[in-house]
């Protein structure tokens, strides 16, 4: 009994094996086309929209931003930009913790944020946030802070209406995921107002700013923050060296205007 | 031949070794399975509360706001969009990159013992292969057969060979089960990233592909199966030339660990990239880890490793075939 | 001798490091005989028989077992071959079954029944599934000669196959050996220290030494050749006299004279003793051990 039971044990071993040296010969084939075939492409997974927790997380503020390098922060010193003074601002008003997601991209055009918003995770974080702040348009009319010199009016009536419909159908997002959170959608300053064409400049962001206040309007709970009026005066003081981007003090300047805000909608929920 | 083969595997069962190698594994997965479930935990204490989605949907925006900058090269653009498509996959399908399932413990095990832990379990089993018979004085009875020299020795390399696959097998195996009943069983399709190559200081990414874990695992086995078939080859040649299991394992064992400080320090000593114990980090290449030495790759690697083995095997079955047993 | 010799040792030489450790070496065995090879530590009998069992590959010179040459037909000429060089190492760790079924896959020659005859032939049927470790130096033995029996070969060569028994073992292999030379029709070469083993066993001796054979012939024939008398005689020192002026005389033990024997001349010595007024009290033939007549061949070079 013992022998065949030893007899039992060689055969197995022996098939095993024999079976794992091809299934390693096969990896070690794999490997080698794997590795040394060139101009692979880059295969894409399908996209599965797996509906993911989204339970709100009790005792903290969940700030969402999302938007542009305004958002981002960039030219300031520290990296922070706007969103991180505004946290600092708020975390000095309440006992909460705050929570600062931020998804915002360099360069965010309006048709790319609402293409980000179609994204799983933008999407959960977004209905997670008690607070959500963004930037956008700045790209759109701006072109990375270039391509105002063509002053041509059907080419920025073009780009605002593209920009209109975009972040109409962004703010319409934001809401159907959360109907509750206020949006704060910070407005554009004009960069150039020191400059020679400032006049015209000026009236462009203007006029871009009022109708995306319009656009807002029609939605519960959005906020246009305006800016313009920060930046009006001095503007050489609160610009980063690239005259396009806030420095630290400029992006200080809107977290606090947002800031201010924040505190009345709270005291007025408390209330 | 099949007869000769099935010899040298009962022998090799009887001595008990292979049941020896499969406990050690058994008892070394479980120990670094632990250490890898604090490693996780500590992580996460690090992290704080913080999801796992939001830390990664950080990563993300990052990735993508370098990518939007106007200043890098179209390489590593390109890579970063490879990452980028890796790190949104981890989102959707609920991924956590940083809390494994079983086959990443596996991966993570074999990219760490294919320089050292499985070229020495390997061998312990083929050290004696040949000397035992030398020294026990069974040879005498061996080679009196009506079978040629040439025909026994190839009969003990394959049954090496089908034991070195049974102990990569083994680690497979164990490292799965046991590790699984504390991460999980899932996440054989997590995609990873492969294809770098080095060149000087620089991570080439144009190759950069994404293939799903289980293909990476079982790529990884290849190249784990290849290093301790050389090592393999390499012992098996010293255990022909040498009588005493001893010597074998002792100069076995000096050049692994040689092989493992020397990858350390000789990246300026370029000619050490010829010795075959600092070529033993196959799967680095695969998971694009520096390499020690300037001019190393996957290609020149497993080519430096094959003339090893070849010169070793060809060695052996020389000497095995002229000596004379005394 | 219309026969193919069971084995054939021609010229054989083996050089190691320039130095002649085999100094051409030429001997025959034919069928049923048993062959003994003597010598001394370093005469080269364990060379020469591992050459022929092809571990070591000779300088020069043919070696045909059954008629086939073992270097250039090597296959063919192992199958006509058991052995047990030296001591019978088997695998401590496989049963003496194991064993068996081990050697007896790798000539497929044999059939698997033949297995179960060995064993019986040896006499280990109740412990052959056991381990080897467990066996006794006299199982191991007789398990090592299973082995060397079973491929039924025509020559079976033994090294030292008493080494380590005990006399009722030695004696039992001895009996062995010359009912399988009796029975089956064997021949066996034999080498041993142990040279009363060789003279009870063997049919005909080679004495080897210094690389070369110095006899090959039948026991019985290098024997007489050696024979002596022995002279017991009153006074000693008279006889000692009287024959050494016909013959080389040496002394004996307890009182003995001992000269060649010399069919012819032995009644003229005896006269001559007994004229001189020796009284001769006993005078008797004896046959040398192989000791004596080793030393004689070999000049005075011990075994051992």
């Amino acid at each position: 009994m013992k022998a065949v039971l030893k007899k039992y044990t060689l055969t197995v071993v022996s098939i095993v094996s024999i079976a794992a040296t091809v299934l390693w010969l096969f990896g070690l084939g794999w490997t080698l086309q794997d590795q040394f075939s060139t101009n692979k492409k880059v295969s894409q997974f399908k996209e599965k929209t797996d509906s993911t927790s989204t339970e709100k997380q009790d005792g903290t503020l969940t700030i969402f931003a999302l938007g542009d390098s305004l958002t981002r922060g960039t030219g300031d010193a520290d990296g922070k930009g706007y969103t991180g003074y505004l946290t600092e601002r708020l975390k000095e008003k309440t006992d909460q913790d705050i929570n600062l997601l931020n998804t915002a991209i360099k360069g965010e055009t309006s048709r790319g944020l609402l293409k980000q918003l179609q994204q799983s995770e933008i999407q959960r974080q977004a209905k997670q946030a008690d607070v959500i702040v963004m930037t956008i348009g700045g790209n759109d009319l701006f072109q990375q802070g270039a391509a105002l010199e063509n002053l041509d009016n059907n080419a920025i009536n073009g780009k605002k209406q593209i920009y209109l419909s975009n972040v109409k159908k962004i703010y319409t997002q934001l809401r159907e995921l959360n109907p509750d959170a206020v949006i704060y959608h910070v407005g554009l300053y004009n960069p150039f107002s020191n400059m020679p064409d400032s006049k015209t400049t000026s009236s462009i962001v203007r006029d871009w700013n009022f109708q995306s206040a319009e656009t807002a309007a029609g939605f519960n709970n959005i906020v246009y923050v305006p800016t313009f009026d920060l930046f009006q005066l001095q503007v050489e003081n609160y610009l980063y060296t690239d005259q396009f981007h806030p420095n630290t003090e400029g992006y200080k300047l809107i977290a606090e205007r947002v800031a201010s805000l924040i505190k009345f909608e709270q005291e007025e929920n408390e209330s | 031949m099949i007869n000769l083969v099935r010899n040298e595997m009962l022998k090799l069962l009887r001595k008990k070794r292979l049941y020896v190698i499969i406990l050690i594994i058994a008892f070394l997965v479980p120990l670094f399975t632990y250490a890898q479930f604090k490693e996780i935990q500590d992580q996460r204490e690090k992290m704080g509360n913080q999801d796992w989605r939001t830390t990664l949907q950080q990563e993300i925006t990052d990735t993508q706001n370098r990518l939007s900058s106007s200043r890098i090269q179209d390489e590593w653009r390109k890579f970063l969009k490879i990452r980028l498509s890796q790190q949104q996959y981890y989102l959707e399908n609920d991924i956590d990159p940083r809390a494994p399932g079983a086959p990443t413990f596996m991966r993570i095990f074999v990219e760490n013992s294919i320089d050292l832990l499985l070229p020495l379990l390997v061998m312990v089993i083929v050290a004696d292969l040949v000397s035992s018979e030398s020294s026990g004085g069974t040879i005498k009875l061996l080679l009196t057969r009506p079978v040629k020299r040439w025909r026994i020795l190839l009969s003990k390399y394959l049954a090496m060979l089908l034991s070195i696959s049974f102990i990569v097998l083994s680690v497979a195996v164990l490292s799965y089960g046991i590790s699984g009943v504390v991460f999980g069983y899932g996440g054989w399709n997590m995609p990873l990233l492969t294809g770098f190559t080095v060149s000087g200081d620089e991570l080439l990414t144009e190759n950069v592909h994404i293939v799903p874990q289980w293909q990476y695992i079982l790529m990884e086995f290849g190249l784990v199966w290849y290093v301790c078939m050389i090592v393999g080859t390499l012992t098996f040649m010293l255990s022909v030339l040498l009588r005493s299991t001893a010597a074998v394992m002792g100069i076995m064992l000096a050049s692994l660990i040689a092989g493992a400080i020397l990858a350390n320090m000789v990246s300026s000593w370029e000619s050490a990239k010829y010795f075959f114990m600092v070529n033993l980090n196959l799967t680095n290449y695969v998971s694009g880890m520096a390499t020690p030495i300037e001019g190393m790759s996957l290609g020149f690697s497993m080519s430096v490793l094959a003339v090893w083995g070849i010169a070793g095997f060809i060695i052996a079955f020389v000497t095995f075939s002229k000596r004379d047993i005394y | 001798m219309s026969q193919i010799p069971a084995l054939e040792v021609e010229n054989l030489t083996k050089k190691i490091k320039g130095k002649q450790i085999i100094k051409g070496v030429s001997f025959t065995l034919v069928p049923g005989e048993v062959f003994g090879f003597l010598g001394p530590n370093g005469a080269g009998k364990t060379t020469t028989i591992r050459m022929i069992v092809g571990l070591i590959s000779p300088t020069s010179g043919t070696i045909k077992i059954g008629g086939k040459n073992v270097r250039t037909e090597f296959t063919e000429a192992m199958r006509h071959l058991g052995c047990i060089v030296e001591n019978p190492e088997l695998y401590p760790y496989l049963t003496g079954w194991e064993n068996l079924v081990h050697f007896q896959k790798m000539d497929s020659s044999i059939p698997k029944t033949r297995l179960n005859e060995v064993i019986e032939l040896v006499g280990l049927q109740n412990r052959i599934h056991d381990r080897v470790s467990t066996y006794s130096l006299g199982m191991r033995q007789r398990l090592g000669i299973a082995q060397a029996l079973l491929g039924k070969p025509k020559v079976l060569i033994l090294d030292e196959p008493t080494n380590g028994l005990d006399p009722a073992g030695i004696r039992e292999m001895r009996e062995f050996i010359r009912q399988l030379a009796r029975e089956e029709n064997l021949s066996v070469l034999v080498s041993s220290h142990l040279l009363s083993e060789i003279q009870l066993m063997c049919d005909r001796v080679a004495i080897i030494s210094k690389g070369a054979v110095l006899r090959t012939d039948s026991v019985d024939n290098l024997l007489a050749e050696q024979e002596r008398v022995i002279w017991r005689a009153e006074p000693l020192s008279l006889a000692k006299e009287i024959l050494s002026l016909e013959t080389e005389v040496t002394e004996g033990p307890d009182d003995t004279l001992i000269t060649l024997y010399n069919e012819p001349l032995l009644p003229d010595w005896n006269e001559k003793l007994v004229n001189a007024g020796v009284k001769v009290k006993e005078m008797r033939t004896q046959l040398p051990s192989l000791e004596d007549l080793f030393l004689e061949v070999t000049g005075g070079e011990s075994i051992d």
